[in-house]
């Protein structure tokens, strides 16, 4: 048998290769490069994930004591033509501007995906008592309000190949937002899943969207909808609390997904009753936490010996200097100074405001430190979930 | 006012860190502008729930280790980067399903290798051996190239380097043919072929086999944190030695001087920056279509113009709470296909389940994820142009679910699992998701196709010829090399050097 060679393949080629290649060059048109709308990926990422929207609103509408939904059509004059399309169970991240303060804040879309393609978006706002974004909301849009919102974020959606075919809803107070997408997203075949939904309020009349919900579950037999009152008694609706007796008493036999949206009260409160049902982590999804409060509350946290602290912020080679009371996240304290600073989830987790930690201690809840494993070890930190415990110099990126 | 830099590096992809981190070490200001919030480009991570997925590293070659360091591993190492390199010793276990098929695992070692194979296809080790050790003498040949500074005495190239002309003209297929490999030794050597992006009877020889022999010779390595921890060190190496990396800054113009040099960049919000060179870590496609369409010479439209954009891929990311023993998965690399054949995988793309990789993370890192929980990541090879081209946006999240579907039911069958029981966290990747982490066009990912006339051969030879806008160089996935992240080092090293020749004469 012969020994393997190349001796067969003529070296000649090598020669042949560099006209050939000039010869294709010359060939081809001098053309400039085709726009890159004309690529499928490309023009699905500009309808899906715009780095802002500009959007205006036509219609606002009373819910209830103070909470207001908000109708948001594309503002084509600051040029967005259409809005991005969404899951049920997104938000978007509206940018304000309240006095000297540049913030940012999530709210998830109450109206339905079909909606957006019609035209609009809805976001529904419930003033908090010292809310400084909620308040300004609330005093201050009206029609033709012009505002800047994110793409549809966060991870609070139904996935058929992870999910149970049913999801036992569970929404308190004005966390019913995106169960109302949700019901309307199922009632419309956008969706393929059983929606069971408990919602809990204080008071029949803190209600929001009853009207809405009924009318979904009376058309649509995969929605369902029982009112949990905690205080008080009225026609059609349980008394008491979202405990897991209840849940189990809605829940279909066999597996089932829970989703989980509302105050930081209700999900404290769902840590005691969730593991009564024995589900499997995979069925327990959690919309965001939302902004961490009152760090000298926890475990393990020193309080410093001052109540405030300088930070400095780093920003596209410019410095600013800063007066933050350490009680605030390193996040509302570069607000409240207005520098522009990126923002999303403000819960820990999407890392929009990831920043590098140049020098000083600070203090990260565990329960919400949602960083990278490289990140703990390059000083990158979240400041939308990190207390200042000293001074400290931070790199932030451009908004 | 205006910034001054002497370096300006757009985009910190892979390439486009270590050609920053290059300059800003030799001493030059240096600032690298990112349009995203993160570094690395495809070298990142992301997190969904208690998992945190690598989102395109599969391993990388030519690293090495301390006692033999190959240049991935010196390379971060001169930039002082500090790796916590993983590795792993089986190259891939290739499984094709069906009544033909078969099922091998191939252990990295030359030796080890061609004993594999030879137990899969015997009679094959004999020319699988003379496979490597056209390796051997390619690297030899380039380091003569390299020793005569691109300029060989062509005599000695015919009479000692004869075999090196050859690979670097013929395709993988011609090569293995001449040297009488078994037609399914073949098959099994050329699994490997979507890691270029290019069927092996394209596909050139000489690069395929620097890639191929490099996983063989050194295994396999990664990062024990993910491609972020790559990035990470590297951007650290560029800010400890006074560089700036600014993120969220992105470029939406080239600026040009009165001769047709690049000058510097313009950033969304208006900002003008100057430099005396531009690394351009961005392809030229999105680089000509933002630059004054006097500036950009006819010939690189030309060239952009004959060429196909590279390879993209459908990505599946599952955690699963399961661990991988209890899910029964033991190799890390598992390359799935329906026929043997590198250019009927390629034509038949479409086809469910044609070709494909799944890779199990924990098998080599085994805390990569939580105790009892193992993740799963599926490489689906694509491109731009399969994407259906009436795809609304409101059935893009069906479309792409369905894929992963599909996919992951393949697997099940072909390999007697249970994955979708499993599945605690699911994320799906497409070419819109590259393409608007990368931003290029297509959403590709490998530059431009390394097609036979255009191999990595032809594209080192006329670099200066294809490119000759001053000040301006290139680097990343598009640039000579094509494919992968060592690839796209190399050219961020190559073209951070050139600058720093051009600025400080010689001195590197």
């Amino acid at each position: 048998m012969k020994k393997p060679s190349l001796k067969s393949l003529s070296i000649v080629e090598f020669l042949k290769q560099e006209p050939r290649r000039e010869a294709r060059i010359a060939a081809a048109p001098a053309a400039p490069m085709p726009p890159m709308e004309s690529y499928v990926a490309n023009r699905l990422c500009a309808a899906l994930h715009p780095a802002r929207q500009f959007v205006k609103v036509t219609e606002v509408i009373e819910r209830g004591e103070n909470v207001r939904s908000y109708r948001l059509v594309a503002d084509p004059a600051r040029g967005t033509e259409s809005l991005a399309y969404f899951s049920a169970g997104q938000y978007l991240s509206v940018s304000l501007k309240v006095g000297n303060a540049t913030l940012t804040r999530p709210y998830s879309i109450s109206s339905s995906p079909k909606e957006a393609l019609q035209g609009w978006y809805e976001l529904t706002v419930k003033r908090a008592p010292h809310g400084l974004a909620s308040n300004y909301i609330l005093d201050n849009w009206a029609v033709g309000t012009e505002v800047e919102v994110s793409a549809p974020e966060g991870q609070f959606t139904y996935e058929p190949l992870r999910d149970a075919p049913t999801v036992v809803g569970i929404a308190g107070g004005s966390g019913i937002t995106p169960f109302v997408s949700f019901a309307k997203a199922v009632a419309d075949g956008d969706e393929d899943f059983n929606l069971e939904l408990l919602y809990g309020c204080t008071h029949e009349k803190d209600i929001l969207f009853r009207k809405e919900l009924d009318e979904i579950a009376a058309k649509c037999p995969r929605v369902h909808v029982t009112y949990v009152l905690s205080a008080d008694n009225a026609e059609d609706c349980e008394e008491g609390h979202l405990s897991a007796e209840r849940i189990r008493a809605h829940a279909p036999e066999g597996e089932y997904s829970v989703f989980i949206c509302g105050s930081q009260g209700l999900y404290r409160y769902l840590d005691t009753q969730l593991p009564l049902l024995g589900l499997r982590r995979k069925f327990i999804r959690r919309e965001l936490f939302g902004e961490y409060r009152n760090p000298s509350a926890d475990e393990g946290y020193v309080a410093p010996k001052e109540d405030t602290c300088r930070v400095t912020v780093l920003l596209r080679g410019e410095t600013y200097t800063l007066t933050a009371p350490v009680e605030d996240t390193l996040l509302v304290s570069i607000e409240k100074q207005g520098i522009p600073a990126p923002a999303k989830c403000r819960s820990g987790e999407c890392g929009w405001c990831r920043a590098r930690l140049v020098s000083g201690e600070v203090y990260i809840p565990a329960s919400v430190d949602g960083r990278k494993l490289a990140d703990h070890d390059y000083g990158y930190i979240h400041p939308c979930c990190t207390f200042p415990l000293g001074d400290v110099v931070l790199e932030i990126s451009a908004k | 006012m205006a910034k001054h830099y002497d370096v300006i590096v757009v985009g910190a992809g892979n390439g486009g860190l270590v050609a920053a981190a290059t300059t800003a070490r030799a001493g030059l200001s240096t600032l690298l502008l990112e349009r995203h919030n993160l570094p690395g480009g495809s070298a990142s991570t992301f997190r969904r729930g208690r998992f945190e997925f690598e989102p395109s590293l599969h391993e990388l070659c030519s690293v090495g280790n301390e006692e033999n360091p190959s240049q991935i591993y010196t390379l971060f190492k001169d930039l002082g980067c500090e790796i916590d390199w993983q590795y792993e010793f089986k190259t891939f276990r290739a499984i094709m399903f069906g009544e033909d098929g078969f099922d091998v695992s191939m252990r990295a070692g030359v030796d080890a290798f061609c004993e594999d194979m030879e137990r899969a296809v015997p009679g094959s080790a004999e020319s699988v051996r003379a496979f490597f050790d056209l390796v051997r003498k390619n690297e030899e040949a380039l380091a003569y190239v390299a020793a005569m500074k691109g300029n060989p005495n062509k005599l000695k190239m015919v009479l000692k380097h004869a075999d090196f002309m050859r690979c670097a003209s013929y395709s993988v297929e011609a090569i293995e043919e001449a040297l009488g490999m078994p037609q399914r030794a073949r098959e099994i050597m050329n699994t490997y072929w979507c890691y270029l992006g290019v069927p092996t009877d394209e596909l050139n020889a000489m690069h395929y086999l620097s890639m191929v022999g490099s996983y063989v010779e050194d295994g396999a390595a990664m990062p024990k944190k993910r491609s972020h921890e790559l990035s990470l060190a590297l951007e650290k190496a560029l800010l400890s030695a006074g560089g700036e990396l600014w993120y969220n800054s992105e470029v939406v113009r080239f600026l040009y001087d009165e001769k047709g040099g690049c000058a510097g960049v313009v950033l969304s919000d208006g900002t003008e920056l100057y430099a005396k060179e531009v690394i351009s870590n961005v392809i030229p496609h999105n680089v000509y279509a933002m630059s004054p369409k006097e500036c950009v010479p006819e010939r690189e439209l030309r060239l952009a113009n004959s060429r196909e954009l590279g390879i993209t891929f459908v990505t599946v990311y599952l955690g699963l709470d399961c661990s991988k023993e209890e899910l029964g998965v033991e190799d890390y690399t598992v390359f799935k296909m329906n026929c043997a054949n590198p250019r009927e995988q390629y034509d038949r793309r479409k086809e469910v389940g044609m070709y494909y990789v799944c890779n199990c993370l924990n098998v080599v890192i085994e805390d990569a994820s939580p105790e009892g929980t193992c993740m799963l990541f599926f490489t689906i090879p694509m491109f731009g142009e399969d994407m259906p081209k009436d795809l609304k946006p409101e059935e893009y999240k069906k479309w792409k679910n369905e894929i992963a579907r599909q996919y992951i039911e393949d697997y099940e069958k072909c390999m007697g699992l249970d994955i979708r029981s499993h599945i605690e966290e699911i994320s799906v990747a497409t070419p819109v998701t590259f393409a608007h982490y990368l931003g290029t066009p297509g959403g590709e990912i490998y530059g431009y196709q390394n097609s036979g006339w255009d191999s990595v051969i032809m594209r080192t030879q006329s670099q200066m010829k294809d490119f000759t806008v001053p000040h301006l160089t290139y680097c990343g996935g598009h640039s000579v090399r094509g494919d992968g992240y060592s690839s796209a080092y190399i050219t961020g090293q190559d073209a951070a050097l050139r600058v720093i020749k051009r600025l400080k004469g010689g001195i590197a």
